[in-house]
């Protein structure tokens, strides 16, 4: 594939921007990880090895714990299955037996985000630990917080881009209508706009809260519902810009149809306004669920949440772990988000690459 | 006098589980209008209605009882203010009508509720108040009481047979546009007579033990000189403080801010055996603070007189530190014995699933409360046997609560169809999965319920959790929507079974029969209770009711606090045996309860307390365990 060499040189000057590239690349390495969560960051192992056969725990249905030679149907727990393997190790080994062979390979963090840890002589929160392998400690109901972290990461994120491409399709196809009709058309929206822009949102989800408990998509409708208006004055005025060029005129006059002129030729050349707002409309799809879970309002518990830990860890300030944490975690993410949002302004920024100097 | 069944079970919950803080504060009230607060005038009506006596019946036989035990402290000492704080700002200072029932009426209800009697809160016996003598009429509803003459008004308007007559009048007014003591004092209690001016009886609707009538048709008079009923009622008496007769009176009111009360000089209860040594603080002080988290930092310098820590993390986890190692402040445990709030998980039988009895106990015995009570309540908490527990002769001492155990859900699940279990781990009958929806409204108690969805998720069974604003919650399970609710029904001196279990409230929005109970035997047995009118055969059908309702499976009783736990600072005083049998909150200074008001400040100690902690003086630590009254 051939790049635009224009697209090439926004590239180039991107990457000369150290802090952004370098957090572009961090940010989507975690990403990719994530994809992979239930590999690294999971209570089941990844592979154990019982009586000669193979198992592969991870993506596969539950396996009770009668399959291990445990006394149970219920779900293997792996960490003990783990500390069973060795004792039969031990004691083959005292009684000079041969091995039975059986092992199995944890991931480095053997928690699930839902899973509640006690130990008998104390009450969670727990602090963090190395050898219990809670390295950042526990939430108030004994859940691991790293885990609970990387999976509430992988929620917020998705929640934030899926909310992003739903909010960017109706809100530039109906910026870039006003802007290519405008007249009565683009007059009355702008109306509409302003008036619904004009609803206070936080206590439509608080009113829609209070009478179904949202999930994952309802919450998104709702947000797409109240948060489509913002990219739609952008659109309207570079839609505006772009119609009155000659090149649009031009095509128009070679015989192309409207919707042609508007998606061949007006939609890539607004392509650097819409570059720009994503990295920051991902933050704000970030923090807004935060914020919502953190009032409550959000999505149900168990789910693992940024939102949520924050507010454990606020009102439990004794256990300093939990609150630091999750403000570490939203720190870095969200200032990372920044830095590329700032990065792709710099390199898309039309006066590097004005012809009217 | 009986609150509305729901607020009630609210208030209830909020109070066990320590201020959860998860009531929403009140909007803030409209003080742009003319609403100027009226303390000082209390006549408002210039002709008082009077009412005409009816000769009294011979034979009556006059009762009362001063033998009792006092259980308010001889060493108390009266004077000093106490500060305690509530969650917003009450939006009327009338008793009744719209808005009356937010967290401040408990005061109001509390200075006004010196009843006719009241149980005395150790024998549970009936002792004088307001009445001196009282009599039974052999109808078995009926209750005749002598007033006590000297008893007066907070204003010194005397208090006589006329304020109850008009009280009748008033709570049956649509003026005061609150139906439900419309109704309580149209169906509930039928009439009141005057026999002369320090006489009255009072007619209840049915029959019922002696014990009941006095509890059941007993209430509080209203002043007839200050309450002007008319169409303007419900706004013009919004911000007027009414004359009471307990032992305070509000004497100022600064609005969104606090609100104080005085003591009413030379009060006719000073001189009442059961009153005397009570309600000790000269000035009390409730101060707005809307968050729960802020009031137990005004609490630790010092600026709140107590604060409960009932919670196991206030208890373990906030209540330490320099305060309670210097012995500046002091903490409680104190056991009661007393009727406990339901708690735990009620099942909805209209549910195709839970209408299946083998599934009800199945997933009682797929709750693991044991390991949430040792683990998570760090075993402060206890576990609740069934609905009614406490209520002392009526609660079946042979019922055990079902306990965690594989072998018995797999059983009953079993028995039900679902034997194997699906691809996550979740029983599976014919392609429907076993898992349930968990309706609740306390943000405090999710980590609760996250431990008992993972076990539960061990025995095959999946719970929803499905966290509900207060209001929707409540909406939810009265229109009967629910699956599983969690919900703390409150308490009252005897079993409720009609509410909760006779057919006639089964699959109807707005009852309290929340599980859909619907049983021709039960109904049968509930009726006979409600129509008995001698104790020991209502206790024998008591044990019946809650045998079957232990054996029907739809409620899953989780814990219980049989105690209360609070922290106080070092000057406010508790007698020498601290509370009482059925002390609800040990420094509780007006509440309904019976035993409400031993507290007392001592200003000495207070000075001397305060001074240390200026010098760094230390005290020793103290936490006390009392546990005269729990029941093993």
């Amino acid at each position: 594939m051939r790049l635009r060499p224009q697209t090439v040189k926004q590239w180039r000057r991107f990457r000369s921007i150290r802090r952004g590239y370098w957090s572009l690349l961090v940010i989507g390495a975690l990403l990719a990880l994530t994809l992979v969560a239930e590999l690294l960051v999971n209570s089941r192992a990844i592979v154990v090895r019982y009586e000669g056969s193979y198992y592969f725990p991870t993506y596969a249905d539950f396996m009770p714990g009668s399959q291990f030679g445990l006394d149970y149907d219920y779900e293997t727990n792996y960490r003990e299955l783990a500390a069973s393997f060795a004792e039969q190790r031990e004691a083959a080994a005292a009684s000079g037996a041969e091995p039975p062979g059986n092992w199995l390979i944890l991931p480095p963090v053997p928690y699930n985000p839902f899973e509640t840890d006690f130990r008998d002589d104390s009450f969670p929160p727990y602090p963090p630990s190395l050898s219990t392998q809670h390295y950042l400690g526990t939430d108030v109901a004994g859940r691991d917080i790293l885990a609970r972290l990387v999976y509430g990461f992988r929620l917020a994120m998705a929640f934030a881009v899926i909310l992003l491409l739903c909010n960017y399709i109706v809100g530039i196809a109906v910026g870039c209508a006003m802007g290519f009709w405008g007249g009565a058309f683009d007059l009355i929206f702008q109306r509409l706009i302003e008036i619904w822009s004009n609803v206070p949102f936080l206590y439509v989800i608080m009113i829609v809260a209070s009478v179904i408990v949202p999930n994952f998509w309802t919450l998104i409708g709702i947000m797409v519902v109240f948060g489509w208006m913002a990219m739609t004055w952008y659109m309207r005025t570079s839609t505006y810009k772009e119609k009155a060029r000659e090149y649009v005129d031009a095509a128009r006059a070679l015989g192309a149809s409207s919707p042609r002129i508007v998606f061949r030729h007006i939609l890539p050349n607004t392509i650097s306004i819409i570059v720009t707002f994503i990295p920051f409309s991902v933050a704000t799809g970030v923090t807004a669920l935060t914020a919502l879970d953190y009032l409550g309002f959000g999505l149900p518990p168990p789910t693992p949440s940024w939102g949520e830990l924050l507010a454990q860890g606020t009102a439990n300030l004794q256990s300093p772990w939990i609150v630091t944490s999750v403000v570490v975690a939203m720190t870095l993410v969200l200032l990372m988000v920044a830095y590329v949002g700032e990065a792709i302004r710099e390199a898309f920024d039309p006066k590097q690459f004005t012809f009217y100097e | 006098m009986r609150k509305p069944a729901l607020p009630a079970s609210l208030l209830a919950t909020l109070l066990l589980f320590g201020c959860g803080g998860s009531e929403a504060p009140p909007p803030e009230p409209d003080t742009t209008t003319d609403d100027a607060v009226t303390l000082e005038e209390t006549r408002f009506v210039d002709v008082l209605p009077t009412y005409d006596s009816v000769p009294l019946p011979d034979g009556l036989e006059w009762v009362t009882n001063e033998e009792d035990e006092v259980f308010a402290s001889p060493e108390a000492r009266r004077g000093g203010s106490f500060r305690t704080y509530m969650l917003g700002f009450p939006l009327t200072l009338r008793m009744v009508g719209p808005d009356s029932n937010g967290g401040f009426a408990s005061y109001l209800r509390a200075n006004n509720s010196v009843g006719l009697v009241a149980i005395h809160p150790n024998t549970l016996n009936f002792i004088p108040m307001l009445a001196t003598h009282w009599a039974f009429d052999d109808d078995g509803k009926t209750v005749y009481y002598r007033l006590r003459p000297e008893a007066t008004w907070s204003d010194g308007m005397p208090i006589t047979a006329d304020d109850f007559m008009y009280t009748i009048d008033f709570m049956r007014s649509e003026h005061i546009v609150d139906p439900w003591y419309n109704n309580h004092y149209t169906n509930n209690i039928v009439a009141v007579t005057k026999h002369d001016d320090h006489t009255i009886s009072v007619e209840g609707a049915t029959p019922k033990p002696r014990e009941e009538i006095l509890y059941e048709y007993g209430f509080g008079p209203m002043p007839r000189h200050f309450h002007k009923l008319d169409e303007n009622w419900v706004v013009d008496y919004n911000w007027r403080a009414a004359p009471g007769p307990g032992p305070y009176r509000i004497s100022h009111v600064e609005k969104g801010q606090y609100v104080t009360f005085e003591r009413v000089d030379d009060w006719w209860g000073n001189d009442v055996k059961y009153l005397a040594n009570r309600f000790n603080p000269d000035e009390v002080r409730i101060t707005v603070i809307r968050d729960v988290n802020v009031a137990w930092e005004y609490f630790l310098r010092g600026e709140l007189d107590t604060h409960p820590v009932v919670m196991p993390n206030l208890w373990h986890e906030k209540a330490v530190g320099e305060q309670f190692d210097n012995g500046y402040i002091q903490k409680i445990k104190f056991y009661t014995d007393n009727p406990q709030p339901s708690a735990g998980f009620w099942l909805n039988m209209d549910d195709p699933l839970l209408a299946d009895g083998n599934i009800r106990l199945g997933l009682a015995h797929s709750m693991n409360i044991e390991r949430l009570l040792t683990t998570l309540l760090r075993g402060d908490y206890e576990r609740l046997k069934m609905h009614h527990e406490g209520y002392w002769d009526y609660t079946n001492p042979n019922i055990e609560p079902r306990t965690f155990d594989f072998d018995k859900s797999d059983e009953n699940f079993a028995a039900a169809g679902f034997v194997s279990r699906g691809p996550d781990g979740i029983r599976v009958r014919d392609g429907q999965r076993l898992a349930f929806s968990l309706v609740y409204g306390t943000q405090e108690h999710t980590p609760r319920f996250v431990l008992l969805r993972e076990e539960a998720k061990k025995a095959g069974v999946e719970l929803n959790l499905q966290l509900m604003d207060a209001s929707a919650y409540f909406k939810q399970i009265l229109e009967k929507n629910h699956q599983i609710a969690s919900m703390a029904w409150s308490t009252s001196p005897t079993p409720r079974f009609w509410e909760h279990y006779h057919s006639a409230n089964a699959h109807i929005a707005q009852t309290n029969n929340i599980t859909a109970t619907d049983n021709p035997e039960l109904d049968q047995l509930i009726d006979d209770y409600e129509d008995a009118t001698d104790k020991p055969t209502r206790v024998a059908l008591a044990h019946d009711i809650q045998q079957i309702i232990h054996d029907m499976g739809a409620f899953i009783p989780t814990w219980k606090v049989p105690y209360t736990r609070e922290a106080n600072w070092r000057w406010v005083r508790l007698p020498e045996w601290y509370g009482t049998r059925t002390t609800d909150v040990l420094f509780d200074i007006m509440s309904t309860a019976n035993s409400t008001g031993l507290l007392w400040i001592d200003e000495e100690i207070k000075a001397e307390t305060l001074a240390a902690r200026e010098e760094g003086r230390a005290f020793d630590p103290v936490t006390i365990a009392d546990e005269t009254w729990r029941v093993e």
